[in-house]
């Protein structure tokens, strides 16, 4: 390369990249958002965007000792299910483009989830609702077995910035683990509700309940929490009468409505 | 793009539960050849080496195939009283899953006699033919 094609190459880096930051500094999809500033509720898919080019992070912890498992020594002995296995998952999320992001989610039980959420309205724009539609696909032994595609759309209606309600009908195919030959139903349709209330500048209370038809064995979904936000962060903490957290884990069911377990949340926006 | 999705949505195969009898299906022939008249290569004996014309004299049980479908469906144990062999569309009630499944309300022992018993994936291939009506198929 010769020398004036270096100062050229040199000369349009440094005109473009700080037009290409004042760019993403301009992005609206980079400003905290206080009535949705996490991209799940709990589990459930909020209508946040990802902006352009940037990513989170986020890890799920679902302890798998029944809280009502003993009595209340019992469970302080064993640190409110710290001593106890766990369901954690791990969840990478990228903004491909405006509006768009895609993302990846693996659980320890060896679950992969494949990601991808579509900004179709936001409520900014028509002052009514926002509206997501997600395509997910779960598969499990790290995606080499039972393939659960799934395809939904997430309502959101922000309450200033109090919070916001969401309602996510969302159907999930071959959820029933069984082959065909041995079951009715291998499709759950799935009406995710839920909810995040702010009631501290930076602390939020969180819910969801998650009723379903179709191929619906145990119980339905059904969790609550507090979270913190602390700069890019949010630290979550809930109560699921459920350790799944993908949609073909919630479509299976919780195990008893007596069983209660605790877990977390922890979130990291990458910009 | 549904369509497209479950068609992606790839079902398991039945023959990954099935284990020795990747044949069999939730048919009443099929677990008639598979499981009552064959045994498999988990060293499982045959349900007729016992359960034949000759046996049912001592256990009252005749699987042999002209006439293994009418001894089972609706029909009393002559073991347990009150006990039905196979009751159509209830597998959980059903006195032959019972004995497969070896639940402590059973006279008598676990069937197959011995072991090796039946897997799980077998038996819901069973259930699954009693939960569908238990049709002579």
């Amino acid at each position: 390369m010769t020398c004036s094609r270096l100062v050229i190459l040199a000369a349009v880096c440094a005109l473009s990249c700080p037009a290409l930051a004042l760019a993403q500094e301009d992005d609206p999809d980079r400003d905290l958002q206080p009535s949705q500033h996490d991209f799940t509720v709990v589990n459930l898919p909020t209508t946040l965007r990802v902006p352009k080019y940037k990513s989170a992070f986020r890890v799920t912890h679902r302890f798998a000792r029944p809280l009502g498992q003993g009595d209340f020594g019992d469970l302080a002995e064993d640190l409110f299910g710290l001593d106890s296995g766990a369901q954690i998952g791990l969840e990478y999320r990228f903004g491909i483009m405006r509006g768009t992001q895609i993302g990846i989610y693996r659980t320890s039980n060896r679950t992969i989830e494949f990601f991808a959420q579509y900004s179709g309205l936001q409520q900014k724009d028509n002052g009514m609702f926002g509206l997501d539609v997600i395509v997910t696909m779960d598969g499990t032994d790290n995606f080499s077995d039972s393939y659960s595609p799934a395809l939904g759309v997430v309502l959101s209606r922000e309450l200033g910035s109090h919070g916001a309600l969401y309602f996510e009908p969302i159907w999930v195919n071959n959820s029933n683990q069984l082959p065909s030959e041995l079951t009715d139903d291998n499709d759950t349709f799935l009406f995710g509700i839920g909810g995040r209330l702010r009631v501290r500048p930076t602390v939020y209370v969180v819910g969801e309940y998650i009723p379903r038809i179709g191929y619906s064995p145990g119980v339905d979904h059904l969790t609550f929490g507090v979270e913190k936000r602390a700069g890019g962060h949010v630290f979550q903490i809930n109560f699921s009468n459920n350790i799944g957290t993908t949609p073909a884990q919630i479509a299976r069911g919780g195990f008893d409505n007596e069983d209660w377990y605790i877990g977390f949340n922890i979130s990291r926006k990458f910009f | 793009m549904v369509t497209t999705l479950g068609s992606v949505g790839c079902d398991e195969a039945l023959s990954d539960l099935t284990g020795p009898t990747p044949n069999l299906e939730p048919t009443f022939s099929s677990i008639q050849q598979e499981i009552f008249s064959s045994g498999d290569s988990s060293g499982r004996p045959a349900c007729t080496n016992c359960h034949n014309a000759i046996g049912s004299r001592f256990n009252g049980l005749d699987l042999s195939p002209a006439v293994s479908y009418s001894n089972l469906v609706n029909v009393p144990s002559r073991g347990k009283a009150g006990a039905v062999r196979v009751i159509p569309g209830d597998p959980e009630n059903s006195y032959l899953i019972h004995k497969l499944e070896g639940r402590s309300t059973i006279a008598g022992v676990r069937m197959p006699l011995g072991g090796p018993f039946l897997e799980t994936g077998q038996i819901l291939v069973i259930r699954r033919w009693i939960e569908i009506g238990a049709p002579n198929n």
